[in-house]
């Protein structure tokens, strides 16, 4: 578990890291129509260096966006496979017992697999550099507008904060309770399909249980120090959008300009 | 059958910054048919020591010798099942494994799962349940319905009906009150009297250690510090001192009366010891 890298925060201290969230998630979403903007390999190749030079300035190595980036791989390959074959336009390439590749079908899963790693590795940059804290109020705040259409911004942020904060306690507990079955002999390797569902029963009821305990009490110690969902509450931290998160926004929204060039005019 | 550990070395997460050595290269011996301690501040190694005892941790360096099993670094062992039934280990708050619909059947799991038949296991479970204090009204209750000292029994009865060689608890007594973590001491040394197996406590109770415990094993920063009988640890009050440990009661009140102008040997570790050298002394000044 310790080498699971998907969005997972990296304590560091670099321009990014210090960038407001919300600036940040509006980057990213802007960044995300720029990938969705078909502009071929030279707008790729452009969004690459941008993306790349963030991940630089974040002082994530590559080695990290490439672990971030090795749990989506399956996936990958499976959408390439089903693409390659679907696809059924361009000059046909090979045709194989009834199995047909043509040529647009190469470029677009191509084009499909770098849409995907350069989606990973922007978010991976958001959640690396931005506390899932600090992320959760982001997102409250970008939610804010939504209120008046009646959507319950501040409950959001706050269940999405309490999921996150408590998926390393449910890993922990998780090993826990294997460890704990292990020494009463249950073994998730081997054994009859019968002893298996058994096994993952003896890990699925215990982990259940503790997780419905440790919601109550969450929910009483919260109801406790007076947290009623709709009232108004100040925060103790502040978010403020500087220079630089400006520049941030700029940044990509002219990426994104660019990107609507080069499709529209220049390609 | 002994249980040796030879420069025995634990790190987590090896090869990542997260890297933690855990144990930095443990030799030590437990005594067979005794009760042994382990004590030690938190983050001293003990659950990772207690861990590699069933084989659930594998050590990263040294070597680990249980029972007839010879467990290294260098090659990856193979059936630690066998290894398991062997070696009972209870962790911290063990009634979080707990499952079943019922009591009994509960107990039973780790007896099949070792190979038991059916009507075996059951046998057994209810010969431990009984040994922990459960009567046969609970046996058909669903464990999750007990309260949490009775389901702290279950568990360790989940244990006892495994039938092992060598018991292990990490911290039994962690929250009960004083009263049902005295009866549950009680039962590891009924245990241990009864059938001459070795057990093995995780403890931070010098109480309990003074009162049930033969040997004490006292580790700091992952390296074992000093093992020694319980009865000759706490003679030496410097070494507690040393070890930020406050000593039981019977030793803090000879200490006081000591520094009153009473003479009693460093030796007097019981209640009933320290009574009769206080009457003495009385009537020989008296």
């Amino acid at each position: 578990m310790d080498s699971f890298a998907l969005g997972r925060y990296v304590p560091l201290n670099s321009v990014i890291h210090r960038l407001d969230p919300r600036a940040k998630i509006g980057a990213m979403l802007i960044m995300l129509i720029c990938i969705f903007v078909p502009t071929g390999f030279v707008g790729y190749g452009i969004l690459f260096a941008a993306i790349l030079s963030v991940v630089l300035m974040a002082k994530l190595s590559l080695n990290f966006v490439w672990k971030a980036m090795k749990p989506m791989l399956f996936m990958l390959v499976f959408l390439m496979i089903i693409n390659i074959l679907v696809l059924k336009t361009g000059v046909l390439l090979v045709d194989l017992f009834g199995l047909t590749i043509y040529s647009d079908a190469i470029f677009q899963t191509l084009f499909i697999a770098i849409r995907l790693m350069l989606m990973i590795m922007i978010t991976t940059v958001l959640t690396a550099t931005t506390k899932p804290l600090d992320l959760t109020l982001g997102i409250e705040d970008l939610l804010q507008p939504l209120t008046a259409f009646k959507v319950p911004s501040h409950e959001i942020a706050m269940m999405i904060s309490i999921a996150l904060r408590f998926i390393p306690t449910l890993i922990e507990e998780t090993q826990r309770i294997m460890k704990a079955q292990a020494s009463r002999g249950v073994d998730l390797k081997e054994g009859k399909m019968k002893e298996k569902i058994m096994a993952i029963l003896s890990l699925i009821v215990p982990l259940f249980v503790s997780a419905f305990q440790r919601a109550e009490d969450l929910a009483n110690a919260m109801e406790a120090r007076g947290y009623a969902p709709g009232a108004k509450r100040t925060r103790y931290k502040q978010l403020k959008m500087r220079p630089a998160d400006a520049v941030l926004l700029m940044g990509a929204s002219a990426l994104c300009g660019l990107m609507f060039v080069l499709w529209l005019w220049v390609l | 059958m002994p249980i040796t550990l030879e420069n025995l070395q634990h790190v987590y997460a090896a090869n990542t910054p997260f890297s933690y050595a855990a144990l930095n290269g443990v030799d030590l011996k437990i005594t067979e048919g005794k009760i042994t301690a382990i004590i030690g501040a938190t983050g001293s190694g003990k659950s990772t020591l207690v861990q590699h005892l069933n084989a659930l941790l594998l050590p990263t360096g040294g070597k680990l010798t249980i029972l007839d099993r010879t467990i290294t670094a260098e090659e990856k062992p193979q059936h630690l099942k066998s290894l398991r039934k062997q070696v009972g280990l209870v962790f911290q708050f063990p009634e979080y494994q707990l499952f079943e619909e019922t009591v009994l059947k509960d107990v039973a799991f780790g007896p099949k799962n070792f190979g038991a038949t059916e009507q075996e296991a059951n046998h057994r479970a209810q010969e431990a349940l009984k040994r922990v204090g459960l009567d046969a009204s609970y046996f058909e209750k669903s464990p999750l319905d007990l309260s949490g000292g009775q389901k702290r029994r279950v568990a360790i009865a989940g244990i006892l009906a495994m039938e092992p060689e060598v018991l292990v608890l990490d911290e039994p007594t962690a929250g009960l009150d004083p009263q049902g973590a005295q009866q549950m001491m009680a039962l590891f040394c009924r245990f241990n009297r009864e059938q001459k197996k070795t057990v093995l406590i995780v403890t931070h109770d010098m109480e309990h250690v003074l009162n049930y415990c033969d040997e004490v094993v006292v580790m700091k920063d992952g390296k074992l510090f000093t093992h020694q009988k319980v009865t000759d640890f706490f003679q030496e009050l410097s070494l507690l001192k040393e070890l930020n440990i406050l000593p039981p009661a019977v030793v803090r009140m000879r200490e006081m009366l000591n520094e009153k102008g009473f003479h009693i040997p460093s030796s007097t570790l019981t209640l009933s010891a320290l009574a009769k050298e206080i009457r003495n002394e009385v009537k020989h000044h008296g």
